[in-house]
């Protein structure tokens, strides 16, 4: 081991603290304690993390083999998923203490919750390819018992399905892994792909087609491998056609757990793909192939059919989750365009759509730990009980939407852009449309919960909902309703986390500047 | 000629011995004198082990007055020190894990029959691992058949009475092709130490002479020998024989006496046959083909099964099929891979199988795999062994098979020509392996439906198990142990890989 | 009358009853038969081996009246190998035999695929 042990802290610290937390059985009788040990955790973590990201360390953890080394590192990139991940971790860990009252085996949840925490970090910092795939395979496995919390019938269905799309994903990947050690020896994470370096070394550079001479010859090959880590990759990433699992697991996950599924791991999936294509592999060896054409292709069918699917969906959550299905293939998209522009949105839209689906995750969680309700067409008149509530959920969704002042604008903008500025052919125009389209789609799937909770319609009767509330609260032991109606809004260790996401989509809208300068001097490393 | 020197001699002979005493005392103590046995065995491996790393280079040591070519002798080199050591290993918590049961499932007056056929499986491997001569092997595989044989009959239920004549008359289909085999090789080169043979058949092939003979010896000797370690088309007797025996045997049959004969095969390829030899022949294709036809077969066959130890048992063939996949890549990496995953199928091919005792014996011990559900919150440590088993034999990282997996597609990446059947198959493959391994974890975890509302009394940690101990065994630290100690040896196969496959490297360098 | 299969008769003769017991080891169902093949077939490498050993003309490896030159007797290793091939064919001869014979009282039949048959109801009674 040599390097900076710093960065290794991070990555262990939270993961004892939840093997702590599951193992002693002290956390599962006083519930008081076992806060403190996640919240303390948490905010230790935060400063942990700052201090790791603080320089550009790398620490060389573990000889594997002769061949692969596991490695940490910092950079750019490392940077943003590291902060992003440990601040939702935060602000969903604080919902959480108030939304998991309700769930029996609360320190198995948190255990969980935190070891996940771990493994991510070590992801986000991960310096080479064989490290991030060890940490990949570890994030699915310690994020299953996530899932697989109520342990019901349909909770197991939708753990195995997860389970086996990870895994069926991760083993594709993990074999194109091996034809990439292959061909290329050396796969610590280099701006712009380790093979570009060797481009142009005598061979004769015709436009477009893989030319490195140690690749010369196997270029069949080697593009295969590199599909087949895309869509292996991909499948956590919710990317047709390995994004079955997404719809299935999220419905049946305590809310906090489907909002960091949704915004945080799925995001683990882009970070592999970025790290695969911008830093082993190298946008130039793509460009103009068949990985690139076909790659497009499939974002594109998965934007425009997540948006589809969501707007036929008559359950919140799920609805919710096609919606992630759809816009992660956003970012996925504007990673394909190998263009600068449409990597600085794709990474933008990372960071806003972490922020704005945990909102409308948590937002989903609280109406269903408040009135039971999981069906759209149930949740009328919502506005009248949970004003503030469903103010933030009507913000966050039209930032998604990408209505100008909110963050989703930024992003979008910026992915149009490129795509029209990256001289992929038709590609150029239709990616523009799609998202246009899927753009008009997602406010017609998020907003009628807006227009119907704020305005049911003179046909709502009052007196039902009334009725409503009282049963409710008697089933969930809710006293404050019967006090008063009016002020039904979840507790403030539910609301302060909403909040505070919805601050951030709205205000990296108005000021994404800073945010933006950092992408770009990423993007200007790796294009 | 220092002391060390010794010890492989003196670890079969003891073995042996012990064997023959066993029979006049009661099985407790035979017991205890088979594990002391294990132990002593596994110590002088590792001396030799040490030894051979140390000066680097292989001995022969000469039994008897008379020096080769006449004379018997026995040859170790860093390879032989490793395995034996590793099946030291693998031998002693797989006893110890399945104590209990032998216990239950053996007569009280036939216990220390049992343990003889340890000693004796021990001491046939031993000198299956370490003999220099061709002969001597062939009594030995016959040696370890029959004490195998026992192993699964001793049981004596009707089940394990019918396997155990199947797997008999499958291993003397296997044998006799051997032992034809050797004859012929005998009367083409006129020897039966390794080392003299070599040379004759060095001779024989630069001279272009009896091309038929050496043929038909090599496809003799190499399906004898995938007859008795169970390749594909020749695995009917594995789901039976592993299944229906008791875990002790499961677990030694599975992870020990099967790679036995691989290891004698790829040393009869490189000490007698040579290794050009065999390449040229188109040998390794053929193994090559059925190697990866193993692969698929045995884990749709795993599938398909609803039992789980026979399904562990499917899953054995297809990992069977894995290491001679890798010897008929024909490449020094295939081989070194094809090594370091029979180290690998040992020592997690045991773990399963102990774990899955210890769920079996906290359900209703029923065969379907669907009776498990919940068993991993009963039985928490043999839950938490059954996983890292499954997950290593998937391919998991930092576990031994996933430095497996990468070796063998390091090593098909070098031989153009099978690069791509062996990648799909690779991958294809582990899928499969995923689907049923995967499934059984997720069945450990399921709360039963009858039961789901007394879940939240099961403890779902490691200090409340002995309050929750069902009567049905007492003494289970003996399977803890052997648990945690299969779970320390996977994860260390997989952690420090580097040594062992160094070592693997070297010891083959050495059988040249 | 010269082909090489006519002059290594013997060779040919112990292959063609290896070839015949591997066989009957195989695909006979009787137990007994079985048995009876793999007998064939061990001593029809016993045959092949004694074969190699025997040189026309010489003698017996048994000091009568003094040692003569080496030319003089056959090759003893081979009879050697036969003499514990059959101390090894015994064995598992007898096991096989005990076997058949715990079958045979618990399922009342010689024939395998019966006896498997028969198992495997056993096992769902």
């Amino acid at each position: 081991m040599e390097g900076n042990i710093k960065l290794l802290l991070p990555v262990v610290m939270p993961v004892a603290a939840g093997i702590v937390v599951l193992l002693y059985p002290g956390f599962r009788q006083v519930r008081k304690s076992l806060l403190t040990m996640v919240l303390g955790t948490l905010a230790l973590e935060t400063v942990l993390v700052g201090l790791a990201l603080a320089g550009e360390e790398s620490l060389r953890l573990w000889q594997l083999t002769d061949a692969a080394a596991l490695i940490l590192g910092v950079d750019g990139v490392s940077r943003l998923f590291a902060v992003l991940t440990v601040g939702v971790w935060l602000l969903v860990g604080v919902y959480s203490t108030a939304y998991m009252e309700h769930e029996q085996e609360e320190y198995r949840f948190f255990g969980f919750y935190l070891i996940v925490l771990g493994v991510l970090l070590g992801l986000d910092f991960s310096g080479n390819l064989i490290t991030m795939y060890v940490f990949y395979e570890l994030m699915t496995l310690t994020s299953l018992p996530l899932v697989l919390h109520e342990r019901t019938k349909e909770a197991v269905a939708a753990g195995l399905k997860y389970l086996f799309y990870s895994v069926a994903g991760a083993f594709l990947a993990l074999f194109g892994i091996f034809l990439l050690l292959q061909i290329c020896g050396n796969q610590t994470f280099t701006p712009g792909g380790v093979l570009t370096g060797m481009l142009g070394a005598g061979v004769a550079s015709t436009e477009g087609a893989v030319t490195d001479s140690l690749v010369w010859g196997k270029e069949g090959l080697f593009l295969t491998a590199v599909f087949c880590i895309l869509v292996g990759f991909g499948a956590k990433a919710g990317m047709f056609p390995l994004h079955g699992w997404l719809p299935t697991a999220h419905p049946v996950a305590p809310a906090p757990a489907s909002a960091v599924l949704s915004g945080v791991i799925t995001k683990s999936g882009v970070l592999a793909v970025l790290r695969v294509v911008y830093f082993v592999v190298g946008p130039e060896v793509l460009r103009g192939t068949w990985v690139q054409q076909v790659w497009i292709l499939l974002t594109l069918l998965t934007v425009f059919m997540g948006s589809m699917l969501a707007y036929k969906e008559p359950l919140l959550k799920k609805r919710l989750a096609y919606s992630t299905v759809s816009q992660v293939s956003y970012v996925l998209f504007g990673l394909s365009m190998l263009q600068p522009q449409a990597f600085v949105g794709a990474l933008s839209h990372v960071v806003f759509h972490s922020l704005i689906k945990n909102a409308l995750f948590l937002c989903a969680g609280a109406v269903i730990v408040m009135t039971g309700k999981t069906q759209v067409k149930d949740m009328r008149g919502l506005g009248r009980r949970m004003p503030v509530l469903l103010g933030c959920y009507t913000v966050v969704s039209l930032a998604l939407v990408g209505i100008p002042p909110a963050s989703g604008f930024i992003s979008k903008w910026y992915l149009a852009c490129g795509a029209l500025a990256s001289g992929t052919g038709v590609w150029a125009w239709l990616g523009p449309v799609v998202l246009l389209m899927s753009a008009l789609l997602t406010a017609g799937y998020l907003l009628p919960l807006t227009i119907q909770g704020f305005f049911p319609g003179a046909d709502w009767d009052k007196e039902m909902l009334k009725l409503h509330a009282g049963q409710v609260s008697q089933e969930l032991h809710w006293e404050a309703a019967a006090e008063d109606r009016k002020k039904a809004e979840p507790s403030v260790w539910m609301l302060a986390p909403i909040l505070v996401l919805t601050a951030g989509a709205l205000l990296f809208g108005c000021f994404p500047g800073a945010l933006i300068r950092m992408l770009e001097t990423i993007g200007a490393g790796v294009l | 000629m220092s002391l060390v020197q010794n010890f492989p001699f003196f670890s079969i002979i003891i073995a042996m011995f012990s064997g023959i005493f066993s029979s006049v005392l009661d099985g407790k103590k035979a017991r205890n004198l088979s594990l002391l046995v294990i132990v002593l065995t596994t110590g002088m491996s590792l001396a030799v082990l040490h030894f051979c790393v140390r000066t680097g280079q292989s001995y022969t040591y000469m039994m008897g007055h008379f020096p080769a070519p006449w004379g018997n002798e026995i040859r170790a080199g860093v390879l032989e020190g490793l395995t034996a050591v590793l099946f030291g290993l693998v031998m002693f918590f797989s006893v110890t894990g399945g104590m209990d049961h032998t216990a239950a499932d053996v007569e009280t007056s036939k216990q220390n029959l049992f343990y003889i056929m340890i000693d004796l499986m021990l001491s046939s491997l031993l000198a299956l691992i370490y003999t220099n001569d061709l002969f001597t092997a062939y009594v030995f595989v016959e040696i370890n058949t029959i004490a195998g044989c026992g192993l699964i009959m001793i049981r004596q239920i009707g089940r394990s009475l019918s396997s155990a004549i199947r797997y008999m008359i499958m291993s003397q289909l296997g044998s006799g092709l051997f032992l034809i085999g050797l004859s012929l090789l005998y009367d083409v080169t006129g020897h039966l130490l390794m080392s003299p043979a070599k040379d004759a058949v060095a001779g024989i092939e630069a001279a272009g002479l009896y091309e038929v003979p050496m043929l038909v010896i090599m496809a003799v000797v190499s399906v004898g020998l995938a007859i008795k370690s169970g390749l594909y088309p020749f695995h009917y007797w594995i789901p039976d024989t592993y299944g229906y025996a008791t875990p002790t045997a499961s677990a030694v049959l599975s992870g020990l006496v099967s790679k036995g004969y691989i290891f004698l095969l790829i040393k009869i390829f490189y000490r007698v046959l040579g290794r050009e030899n065999v390449i040229a022949s188109e040998i390794v294709n053929v193994l090559f083909v059925f190697g990866l036809a193993g692969m698929l077969m045995g884990s749709v066959h795993a599938i398909l099964e609803r039992d789980t130890r026979r399904m562990i048992a499917y899953s054995s063939v297809a990992q069977i099929g894995y290491i001679y996949m890798g010897i008929g890549l024909g490449t020094q990496a295939g081989m070194v891979a094809a090594i370091f995953h029979m180290f690998t199928h040992s020592a997690t091919k045991a773990l399963l199988f102990i774990s899955a005792v210890g769920l079996y014996e906290v359900s209703k011990d029923q065969k379907d795999f669907r009776s498990l559900q919940g068993s991993g919150y009963r039985n928490p440590l043999a839950g938490i062994g059954f996983t890292v088993g499954a997950l290593s034999m998937v391919g998991f990282p930092m576990l031994s098979g996933f430095i497996s997996k990468l070796l063998f597609a390091t090593s098909a990446l070098q031989s153009p020509h099978k690069m791509l059947p062996t990648v799909i198959a690779l991958a294809i493959s582990t899928i499969l392996n995923a689907v049923y391994f995967l499934r059984l974890v997720i069945t450990l975890y399921t709360i039963p439906e009858e039961s789901s509302e007394n879940k939240r009394e099961e403890p779902a940690n490691e200090e409340e198990i002995p309050k929750r101990r069902p009567v049905l065994s007492p003494g289970t630290w003996k399977l803890h142990l052997a648990i945690v100690s299969f779970i320390l040896l996977n994860l260390t196969l997989g952690l420090y890989s580097q040594p062992v496959v160094a070592w693997i490297g070297s010891g083959l360098a050495m059988f040249d | 009358m010269d082909t090489p299969l006519f002059v290594n008769m013997e060779e040919t003769v112990s292959i063609v009853l290896f070839g015949i017991g591997f066989t009957m080891l195989m695909l006979h169902r009787n137990l007994i038969k079985k048995i009876l093949g793999m007998n064939i077939m061990d001593t029809a490498v016993y045959l092949f081996l004694a074969v190699k050993g025997y040189i026309r003309g010489r003698m017996v490896p048994i000091v009568v009246d003094g040692i003569q030159e080496v030319s003089a007797y056959i090759n003893p290793v081979p009879s050697g190998l036969v003499l514990t091939g059959i101390v090894v064919s015994v064995s598992t001869t007898a096991l096989m035999l005990a076997l058949t014979i715990r079958l045979y009282e618990r399922y009342g039949s010689l024939d395998l695929d019966e006896i498997l048959m028969r198992a495997k109801e056993e096992e769902r009674v």
